[in-house]
């Protein structure tokens, strides 16, 4: 499904992420973890399509077609979804508004037509009750006025709604209290299938105590260092970023 | 002279007559003249007015409160002849009247008469001005925007005073429906409405003032301003003590009329004003709102949304005058220009040496759609006194990369999310607007206007 080589990027003149290799298949989960600074956001930005990061060489296969040929919301109408590390406000455009409009969008790249208006109100108000936030959100403007926790349950719901092949999530359980960490975790649980992936950006184990990954990559100074199984999530909480001899850029 | 007892125009009035230079406003026919009897009380006034016009210079590029907008009046005595043609017709049909449903008391004024019935309501007194009392003549006489040695245009509807209604809900009452005011438009003649609103003490209403005209909706094209209707409105208004005014001012005609609307308010004791004002661009959209606290306690929150294109122009003067200690002011405008469209925002705070523990803060936001828009915003404070908390903030931008790149991450195209960060940005005010009906047809007003589809 998503096929990343010898991947090269910077952000302002500097390199970030410095050939990175990660390879996911239908049905799998991955969790990427790494210190700050290593270059988990940067990878996540440059799939979503973020002009502000460079790709200066390398390669990203998404579904046979490269990703990197296709524009930021092409890349979404096949598909591809992020939850923002800090999801932005958009007063005065309601919720209820951006997502019909995104639906659409995404309908019509399928050939299919406008969503139902009813049916549509259906599911935004299941969606949003999933993620246990107060219907009254669907009219507020996006993300406007929400704390750190709605605004990352809005994720979700938007997740849900749009039912992506692949999701990417950069660091969606960074500062969530228990409860929202496990709306998160059921909306990623909900979304499994045969048929999708999910790529797990996180700075902690905790997120995969509720979340079995298939993979757990270690990303550290713009290179994918290490891979295995769940239990290298384990073995990083209990020993440290520096037993893969790693020392933490920014305050961890 | 223009006024009550020439019918006629003045013989020296003509075509032949554009040669002479113009200085003043007295120079002008604007080829109305009141065919009322109105009370004596009124003429004086009007007659005041009258002379009052030979003091006041026509707006040049010079003239600082017309900076922007002088070019846009197209004032010269070359359209009179056109001008004085009468258009009637007995049909009263307002042009918005089927595109939102809200059950009002409406007062119908087209071309400055008062066209149909006048609503009746055991509270709500509406009397017109040919039968007004002395006293409310003096109340007239004595309006804001009457009183006020800066509106020039408030004097000219004056000096050629027409007719209109005096509105008074009486105290402690309720409106259990709005008041919708209509100024109808038929035709090139100019005119000249005006109305006079007093809420009694403890009073509370929502007032609609609707500009329309009756013909050529939306038509795209704008005559030349020497060619086109002069529609010059006046609204005073009083609210005694502890009463509530919500208005809702709109004017969506984007057709060739030239509108200048006056509003004053003045604020008792703990009176509440709060306004909403879309306005969309024509020849030129003219508005300027006064609002005086004049006792403590008193507070006002002024909402305006201006949105033009093409080459149409919005100029939006509002003044706040804190006269009176503990009032709180609040306001909030913001304008998108399109085009080679122009908007102009001039926004006065003035508090005066009494009026500490002055609450105020105003924020203007704009925004530029095209590198040939403009938009000339000047925020304006006179503080005098020296214990307040007075906060400005005007903007004026672009549309946000960062929100552009979150919509087009769920599947938006870049061209439809910043239809949709537009469409945001003055929705945001819109919503906020406490009658819905007007509330949802001005959001699919402004849907329109802009081209988005969901």
């Amino acid at each position: 499904m998503l096929e990343i080589k010898n991947l090269h990027a910077s952000v302002e003149g500097q390199e970030i992420l410095k050939g990175l290799n990660l390879t996911v298949k239908p049905g799998e989960i991955h969790a990427i973890m790494g210190p700050n600074g290593s270059g988990k956001s940067t990878l996540s930005q440059v799939l979503a399509g973020n002009e502000a990061y460079d790709v200066t060489s390398g390669s990203i296969t998404y579904q046979g077609k490269d990703l990197l040929d296709m524009a930021t919301e092409e890349r979404a109408r096949e598909g591809l979804f992020l939850a923002f590390q800090y999801p932005v406000e958009i007063p005065g455009v309601s919720n209820l508004q951006f997502m019909k409009t995104a639906i659409n969008n995404i309908r019509r790249h399928r050939g299919l037509d406008e969503v139902n208006a009813a049916e549509f109100m259906k599911q935004a108000k299941a969606k949003i009750e999933q993620v246990n936030l107060d219907p009254a959100f669907l009219k507020r403007g996006v993300n406007e006025g929400f704390s750190g926790g709605e605004k990352k349950r809005n994720e979700i719901m938007q997740m849900l709604m749009l039912e992506p092949t692949l999701a990417i999530l950069d660091e969606t359980d960074s500062g969530l209290d228990i409860d929202a960490l496990k709306v998160v975790a059921d909306g990623v649980n909900a979304l499994r299938a045969p048929d999708r992936a999910v790529v797990m950006i996180t700075h902690y184990q905790r997120l995969l105590d509720y979340i079995v990954p298939d993979y757990v990559h270690v990303l550290a100074r713009g290179q994918i260092i290490k891979s295995g199984g769940k239990e290298l999530a384990l073995e990083l909480e209990a020993k440290g970023y520096a037993w893969l001899g790693i020392e933490e850029e920014a305050s961890a | 002279m223009p006024g009550w007892a020439s019918k006629k125009k003045h013989p020296h009035k003509g075509k032949h007559n554009v040669m002479k230079t113009i200085n003043t406003l007295d120079s002008i026919d604007f080829g109305v003249a009141s065919s009322l009897h109105q009370p004596q009380e009124l003429k004086h006034f009007s007659a005041d007015k009258q002379a009052k016009l030979a003091s006041w210079t026509i707006p040049s590029r010079k003239t600082e409160a017309w900076k922007y907008s002088a070019n846009r009046l197209g004032l010269n005595a070359a359209n009179i002849e056109e001008a004085s043609v009468n258009v009637r017709s007995a049909d009263v049909t307002t042009p918005y009247q089927s595109a939102y449903s809200l059950d009002s008391y409406t007062v119908v004024i087209r071309n400055g008469q008062i066209a149909g019935d006048l609503p009746q309501h055991a509270h709500l007194r509406i009397t017109r001005f040919e039968d007004l009392s002395p006293e409310q003549c003096q109340q007239v006489a004595e309006g804001v925007t009457a009183s006020s040695d800066q509106l020039m245009f408030a004097d000219l509807n004056a000096a050629y005073l027409q007719n209109g209604v005096f509105i008074e809900l009486a105290d402690k009452q309720t409106l259990d429906k709005p008041l919708k005011i209509v100024f109808l438009q038929q035709g090139a003649e100019n005119s000249f409405p005006r109305v006079f609103v007093s809420l009694g003490k403890n009073a509370a209403m929502t007032m609609i003032e609707e500009s329309a005209t009756q013909s050529g909706l939306n038509s795209s094209d704008l005559a030349p301003a020497s060619s086109c209707a002069l529609v010059n409105s006046v609204t005073d208004i009083r609210l005694s003590a502890n009463s509530q005014l919500t208005y809702l001012k709109m004017n969506l005609d984007q057709d060739a009329c030239k509108h200048i609307a006056s509003t004053g308010v003045a604020l008792m004791r703990d009176a509440r004003f709060e306004s909403y004002n879309l306005a969309l661009g024509n020849q030129l959209n003219r508005h300027d709102l006064i609002v005086k606290l004049l006792e403590p306690g008193a507070e006002c929150h002024l909402n305006g949304m201006c949105v033009t294109k093409d080459r149409q122009h919005v100029d939006s003067h509002t003044s706040i005058e804190h006269v009176a200690p503990h009032c709180t002011s609040n306001e909030n405008y913001r304008c998108i220009a399109d085009d080679k469209s122009q908007i102009v925002f001039n926004g006065r705070i003035h508090i005066h040496p009494d009026a500490q523990k002055t609450l105020g803060s105003m924020s203007n936001k704009n925004l530029l759609l095209s590198s040939e828009a403009e938009i000339d915003a000047k925020p304006e404070l006179e503080i005098y006194a020296d214990d307040v908390k007075c906060a400005h903030g005007t903007t004026i931008g672009q549309l946000d990369e960062t929100e552009l790149y979150y919509l087009q991450t769920r599947g938006i195209t870049r061209e439809q999310a910043k239809l949709m960060l537009t469409l945001g940005f003055v929705l945001e005010l819109v919503r906020a607007c406490p009658v819905t009906e007007i509330a949802d047809f001005w959001e699919q007003t402004l849907t329109t206007i802009l081209g988005y589809k969901a």
